[in-house]
This record gives C-alpha cells, sequence and structure tokens, in this order.
C-alpha cells in the first residue's frame, strides 16, 4: 500500500469548503513558507524533492523554476496549466472537482516562491463545471486571508484568476496556452525565447500542471529530502494515473512509483484487472501520445526485468522497446481490440488538433489519418504501411511544438510493434472487417487464463 | 562595428564574422550561393515571420564554442541565432536534405499544382523549391483540399487552394495597415487565411500582400491572366508618389504595361513596400520614368534570358532522354524550335529600352 500525499484527504466529507479543508490541516504549507521561508529557499526545497513535472515530459520542477528571468521591476507570472486535454489523462480533473483547496494552497506557495502576483488557472473548457469549484474556493482563500493583499500579515499580495480555454488540445502547449491566455490564437511560439524569459505579455512566466503545483504543498510540509525518499531513482514523490479502457475499475489512483505494472493492472488495489475475464493485448501507459506497447513487452522490459510504474523504467529501452510516463494516462487494450482501429482513432485526433500553423505537422496529420482509415476500412495497400512509417518519420522532430511529435509517436509504435496486424488488415481485407485479429504473438506471458 | 562583438560561424564549411544576435539564415544569406537554406515563410522585412515552414531546416552539429555539443534536433534557421564557434550544416548534412524533401512533399500535398493557369508560375517560390528541393511525383492518392476563391477589395484576389499558410500576408497585413483585420480561421489542414468576415481590405499599402505571397494565393486582380510572367520584361522606373517611395519594377511587353511590382531584391523580398496607386493604377508607360532594365535573380524562369552573360553558357547538361531514363519523348512539336522567346540568343537584358515583339523576330537577327 503506497503513501498518498495528494489524494488523501480527497473523500473527505466536505473537503471542497474551506473549513473543512483548514480542519484537515489544509494551508498549514502557506503558513509555514510565508512566514518562515524564503522564495529562494522553497525553490531549493522543491530542487531538493527531485519532483518532475508531471504534465508530460517529466522535467524537474525546481529546475524549471530556477531558469525564471528576474529583471528589476518587471512582474513575473505563474500559469497553472489545467488544459489537460490528452485523451485518456483526467487526473487533474479529478484533484481540481473534489479537492480544489490543495492546488489553490500549491499555487500560493509557489507564487510567492516564483514571485508571482498575478497567477493564472488556465482550464480546458470542456471542464465546464470546474471553474466554478475553483473560484469558489480562490473566493473562500480570499475571504480568510490566505489570497488578495497582504496574506496573513506577510506583504506578499497574490490574486488567482481562472482562465477558461476554448477546448483546444494545443492551447497544453505552454505558449499555446500563453498565447491563448492572452487572448489571442492558440499557436505555439517559436522557442527561443522560453516563457521563463518571455512568457505572459512578454515577462517571465512558469507553466506547470496542475498536479506538479499541487505537489508542492506536501514538499513544504515534510521537507523535500522526505519528500524524495518517496518513490524509487528520479521518480519521486506519489503519482497521479487515470486509468481506462478494459479494466475492471478504471479511475484515478495515486502510487508511489515503487510499484510494477503487473500489480497496477491486477492487483485488486488499483486496476483490478481486465475487464470480463479477458487477456491483455496492450498499453498506452503515459496518455495518447506516448508509444503503445504489446503486452509482453508492457509487463517485462527487453532485457527481461520487471517494468515498473515510474519514470526510467516506463522508458526503459527507448522507443524501439519502451515508452513513457507521460501525463499518467494508462489506457488498457484487451483481447478484442483493433490497433489499426485504435491507431486511426489518435490519428484523427492529432489531425483534428493539429494548429496548422507549420507544415510537417498540419499536413502530415492528415495524410496519416487518410492512409489509417484506408487501411483500417481494408481498402489500404501494403506499401500504405511503409508511406505510414515515412510521414510519421518525417514529422517528429521537425515541428514548432511536441504536437507533432504527440502524432507521430503512437502511429511509429503501432507500426514497430504491431505491423503483422496491420499486414493482416491488408491482406484479409474483407475479414478484417468482421472479426478482431486477436491476441497472436502479443499475449502477456503471465496471465494466461486456465 | 567596434561596440558589437562578432560571432565566428561556419556553414557547410565555409566560415563568416557576423554580428551577435544574427540568424544562422541570415548568416548563410551573407555566404550566398547554394549555402543559403530555403525559406517559405521567413520574411526579412515582416516582424515576427519565420520558423512556420521548417523548408529552412539546418543541422547544428557544434553548439558553440562554449558548449560544442551538437543540437538534438534540426533547428529552423531562420529563427536561432548564431553562437559564437557555432558549426552548422546545410546541404552537407544528408539529415536536413532528407527532412527538406519531406516538408516539401508536405507542402505540395494540399497543393493543386495548377501551375499552368496560375499566375505565379515562373516566379513562384514553391516552384522553386520543388525542383532544388523536392522529388518527383507524389504519393498522396487523396482528394486534396479545395476552397472557394475571394475577392479582397476590387484589387486582391484570394485563391487558398494555393496557400500553403506561410502567414506572411497576415503579417503584411499586420504590419503595413493600421487595422488588423486579416488573419486565420480554423486550424489545421482546413485553416484558412481569412478577412473578418469577408470585408474588402483597405489599406493604401495592402497591394503588398500580393509581392510578400510566395505562392500564386494572393493575386493582382488588374493582371489576372494577361500574360505570363516570363514573357515580360522587367523594368526599374519610378514615379513622384505622395504615398510611397515610387520605386517600382514595370513588367513590360512592347510599351504596355502590365503589370507593378515593388523590387524584390536577390532572395525575393521586397526593397521598398508600394502603395495601391503605383500598383494598381499607373498602368502607362507615360506614368513612369524608366531607369532601365532589372535583372532578376534566383532562380525562376522569369529569369530565363534576364542573367547577364549566362546566355549560351548556362544550358542544361541533362537531355530529355536522361530525363525519361532512356525513353525518347514524343513530341509533335518541339517547343524550343517554334518559340521565338525561348531562343537563348536574344538575351533581353541588352536591349536597349523594353522588349518588343520585334526584337524576336527573325528577320531582325
Amino acid at each position: 500500500m503506497g503513501r498518498k500525499l495528494l489524494l488523501e484527504k480527497a473523500h473527505v466529507e466536505g473537503i471542497r469548503s474551506f473549513e473543512v479543508y483548514r480542519r484537515e490541516g489544509g494551508y498549514r504549507s502557506v503558513e509555514k513558507a510565508l512566514k518562515t521561508m524564503s522564495p529562494e529557499e522553497i525553490v531549493e526545497e522543491v530542487k531538493k524533492s527531485g519532483l518532475r513535472g508531471r504534465g508530460g515530459a517529466g522535467f524537474p520542477a525546481g529546475m524549471k523554476w530556477s531558469f525564471i528571468a528576474k529583471p528589476e521591476g518587471v512582474p513575473r507570472h505563474l500559469v497553472c496549466n489545467a488544459d489537460e486535454s490528452e485523451p485518456g489523462t483526467f487526473k487533474d480533473r479529478y484533484l481540481m472537482e473534489f479537492i480544489p483547496h490543495l492546488l489553490i494552497e500549491g499555487l500560493i506557495v509557489s507564487s510567492f516562491a516564483l514571485g508571482s502576483n498575478a497567477t493564472y488557472i488556465y482550464i480546458r473548457g470542456e471542464y465546464a463545471w470546474i471553474p466554478d469549484i475553483l473560484e469558489q474556493a480562490i473566493a473562500e482563500a480570499k475571504a480568510n486571508g490566505f489570497l488578495g493583499k497582504n496574506i496573513l500579515g506577510t506583504g506578499f499580495d497574490c490574486e488567482i484568476y481562472v482562465q477558461r480555454g476554448a477546448g483546444a488540445y494545443i492551447c497544453g502547449e505552454e505558449t499555446a496556452l500563453i498565447e491563448s491566455l492572452e487572448g489571442k490564437r492558440g499557436n505555439p511560439r517559436i522557442k527561443p525565447p522560453f516563457p521563463a524569459i518571455k512568457g505572459v505579455w512578454g515577462r517571465p512566466t512558469v507553466v506547470n500542471n496542475v498536479e506538479t503545483l499541487a505537489s508542492v504543498v506536501p514538499i513544504i510540509n515534510e521537507g523535500g529530502e522526505e519528500y524524495a525518499k518517496i518513490g524509487v531513482g528520479k521518480s519521486t514523490g506519489t503519482k497521479l494515473i487515470s486509468a481506462c479502457g478494459n479494466i475492471n475499475k478504471p479511475g484515478v489512483f495515486e502510487i508511489d512509483m515503487t510499484i510494477s505494472v503487473e500489480e497496477f493492472i491486477y492487483s485488486d488495489e488499483y486496476c483490478g484487472g481486465i475487464a470480463n475475464g479477458k487477456r491483455l493485448k496492450a498499453c498506452i501507459p503515459g496518455g495518447s501520445s506516448v508509444p503503445i506497447l504489446p503486452a509482453n513487452l508492457l509487463l517485462k522490459t527487453a532485457k527481461g526485468e520487471t517494468r515498473y510504474m515510474n519514470y526510467e523504467s516506463l522508458s526503459d529501452g527507448g522507443f524501439a522497446t519502451g515508452s513513457m510516463m507521460g501525463s499518467g494516462g494508462f489506457i488498457v487494450l484487451d483481447e478484442d481490440q483493433c490497433v489499426v482501429r485504435n491507431t486511426y482513432s489518435l490519428a484523427r485526433f492529432y489531425r483534428h488538433e493539429s494548429c496548422g500553423q507549420c507544415s510537417p505537422c498540419r499536413e502530415g496529420t492528415g495524410w496519416m489519418e487518410k492512409l489509417l482509415y484506408r487501411l483500417e476500412k481494408g481498402e489500404g495497400k501494403s506499401s500504405d504501411i511503409d508511406l505510414l512509417w515515412d510521414i510519421q518519420r518525417k514529422i517528429e522532430g521537425n515541428t514548432i511544438c511536441p504536437l507533432g511529435d504527440a502524432a507521430a509517436w503512437p502511429v511509429a509504435a503501432a507500426i514497430r510493434h504491431f505491423r503483422d496486424e496491420f499486414e493482416w488488415h491488408v491482406s484479409h481485407a474483407a475479414e478484417a472487417q468482421t472479426r478482431n485479429f486477436g491476441l497472436a504473438h502479443y499475449a502477456d506471458p503471465i496471465h494466461v487464463p486456465a | 562595428m567596434s561596440d558589437t562583438t562578432l560571432f565566428k560561424v561556419t556553414i557547410d564549411n565555409i566560415s563568416i564574422d557576423v554580428p551577435a544576435g544574427t540568424t544562422i539564415l541570415n548568416a548563410a544569406r551573407m555566404i550566398g550561393g547554394d549555402v543559403a537554406p530555403p525559406a517559405m515563410c521567413y520574411y526579412s522585412k515582416l516582424e515576427g515571420s519565420g520558423g512556420k515552414c521548417r523548408t529552412c531546416l539546418v543541422e547544428v552539429s557544434k553548439g558553440s564554442e562554449k558548449d560544442p555539443r551538437p543540437m538534438p534536433k534540426l533547428v529552423a534557421s531562420c529563427r536561432t541565432t548564431v553562437m559564437d564557434g557555432m558549426e552548422v550544416k546545410n546541404i552537407t548534412s544528408p539529415k536536413v536534405v532528407d527532412a527538406r524533401a519531406g516538408i516539401v512533399e508536405f507542402l505540395l500535398l494540399n497543393h493543386p499544382l495548377d501551375c499552368p493557369i496560375c499566375d505565379q508560375a515562373g516566379e513562384c517560390h514553391l516552384q522553386d523549391l520543388s525542383y532544388e528541393h523536392g522529388k518527383e511525383g507524389t504519393r498522396y492518392e487523396f482528394q486534396r483540399r479545395t476552397f472557394k476563391k475571394h475577392d479582397l477589395g476590387k484589387y486582391i484576389q484570394l485563391h487558398m487552394t494555393r496557400c500553403i499558410l506561410c502567414y506572411r500576408c497576415v503579417f503584411a497585413a499586420d504590419q503595413l495597415t493600421g487595422k488588423r483585420e486579416h488573419g486565420i480561421l480554423d486550424r489545421g489542414d482546413h485553416s484558412e487565411i481569412a478577412t473578418m468576415i469577408e470585408k474588402n481590405l483597405q489599406s493604401d499599402f495592402i497591394g503588398n500582400v500580393i509581392d510578400v505571397c510566395p505562392v500564386g494565393a494572393l493575386t493582382d486582380k488588374t493582371f489576372r491572366f494577361k500574360n505570363r510572367v516570363w514573357f515580360l520584361k522587367p523594368m526599374n522606373a519610378h514615379r513622384d508618389c505622395p504615398t510611397c517611395s515610387g520605386k517600382v519594377t514595370l513588367w513590360n511587353r512592347g510599351e504596355e504595361v502590365f503589370r507593378v511590382t515593388a523590387r524584390k531584391d536577390q532572395w525575393g523580398e521586397v526593397e521598398e513596400w508600394i502603395c495601391n496607386e503605383c500598383r494598381f493604377e499607373k498602368k502607362l508607360s507615360s506614368d513612369w520614368t524608366i531607369e532601365g532594365p532589372r535583372l532578376i535573380d534566383r532562380h525562376s524562369v522569369i529569369s530565363q534570358g534576364h542573367y547577364a552573360g549566362t546566355v549560351g553558357t548556362n544550358m542544361p547538361t541533362e537531355t530529355i532522354e536522361a530525363v525519361l531514363h532512356g525513353r525518347k519523348p514524343k513530341l509533335l512539336m518541339d517547343i524550343h524550335e517554334v518559340s521565338e522567346v525561348n531562343r537563348p540568343k536574344i538575351e533581353l537584358s541588352k536591349i536597349n529600352g523594353p522588349a518588343h515583339s520585334n526584337n524576336f523576330n527573325p528577320d531582325n537577327d
């Protein structure tokens, strides 16, 4: 049983209200940070904790904070990225919906550490009911003196504003988010300059994921070194995983990154095994953009070692035989799922969400979608598979923002690991419309039903 | 130049010292020739342009003298500034050549390739790019996206089907005119350049969006379908214009002025913006003081016969048979034998004054 730091109190009756949250020990970190620590000490503490960005890239949060430029007389901003739009990822929604004060608390401490007097929460447009919850929490915090002017008599002013997006995946990219926040079209900016130098309105800005900022609370409460003891290696602390797909218990789980993938899928504490007594075929372990892994590579690495739910283990073997932790959207596919159809569905998503600014992503995503549609419908040619491989190769790394990579990786991984299924869709075109390819050799070697 | 630091940068093994803050692309342009990466969206006169088309991607094999690590990905040379001791590979990098061929394919994916009826043909940057960096043939077997043509006022037509979304016109309309009413609607491969909403573009300088457009998406309605650009002779001319500098290029055939454009430098960029009156209204030779023939640089077919001293020496070395892999072409007529304008003996720039059909008359040889 792993420790819970974020969701421990999430199901206490009435935790959404300030009184209950405060009674359960909330806002202690604000008192501790603002009254006894300097901003530099907080950044140092976050660095010590080894906290990695929870939005997908896994960049050390303390490092990111220390990069922020501090020119004299220029305001700085903290932006909370709540534009959680990755298919399969819904951990931030859960956190904001059930325990909104935890995010607000983390935001106040982080704002103090970064010197942000105006902090923004940029929230996905589809989360229509959550801004109300957050605004309610902000109003309560303000009424109790934890926000607004002269917080707790320390002289630090901070306001938090909630900004709704209009429902674009691309606005989860930090520079596109900044553009959108400024009221412009959500196109990613060309970097450099990075947001830490020129972000919102040309001012130094840090953009962090909801979970990252919420994790600052236990780091301050318990100390960075204590936090770093949880987890393994460079994967410190706890991570929220949103599990979905063909499992018995879909939902958001807080794990401490020492459990194995096998335990996560099959134990009753977490996913509870594959639904309907089926067998595991494949899994996308970190949200739709990370490479898909067949069951045999998911549970064990290519070297035959057990794969664990942490940053290093999931990416063991690189993209050839590994995947990524990503944003923690754990999508499980059972034996009845068609990988070609699944890949088509993802390609369609990325085509729809490409901003259209740079040519490889704009044109390439549409091309991949059309080819995959054709393959899925049984009208494809075997040369289409090589063509898809070539297209993804030419998109990856050549675009302005990571959306191009995110569109290329799932296609690449599907072809890399499930090429025979693609070929079967070409050679058995009519059959592919009526039945699925099934498990073939992808079956996990461990859980063979009796 | 004592107050500016000079950075030494090596591009394709050619070194040059450039001021700090120069982009790789501009450093390469200072060297010139094949070292300069192609650019479809970058426009040095438009602030914020560049970075979008990805044709100028280069490989940085050494970051700088202090930090010699190579950059992990190909970088857009138009938006990456040089560092001291940086080593860049453009055409010497197989990675770049391969990526660029991919970009050209992507750009042509939804392009209608209607060059035979397109007014931009002959001076089209996309044509140049695909000749130089693309592959023959396409692997795309699906329907291309199409749009309706739109009139942006009485002088400009927008044909989005040809557009490669370089955003140059958006920057131009934004920066040259007072009000911003020109932008992008929608997103992804169905995004389109549009005005809010189908408004006419009204500004004295809005005609410049035609010049910045690298393809035939924005065309001059006073010139549409009037003539092919390679049949016209570019002449430098000027007039006393109250709104702009009045320095233009006239495109003549005989005494007739077919169109007026701004003067473009060797990278196809406008030297000085011109006003709508000069561009669209003054179509008589008597409106202008002609300075002399203008040499058109770069690769376009419009420069056929305009290169000084290249006529007769710069013939293609490949025969048609070589291009067709040994097959003999079935030609009913060899256009080069019949056509008067393609005879390489005549060098238009050597003719005193505008070219006239008399110049092409074989009796005058």
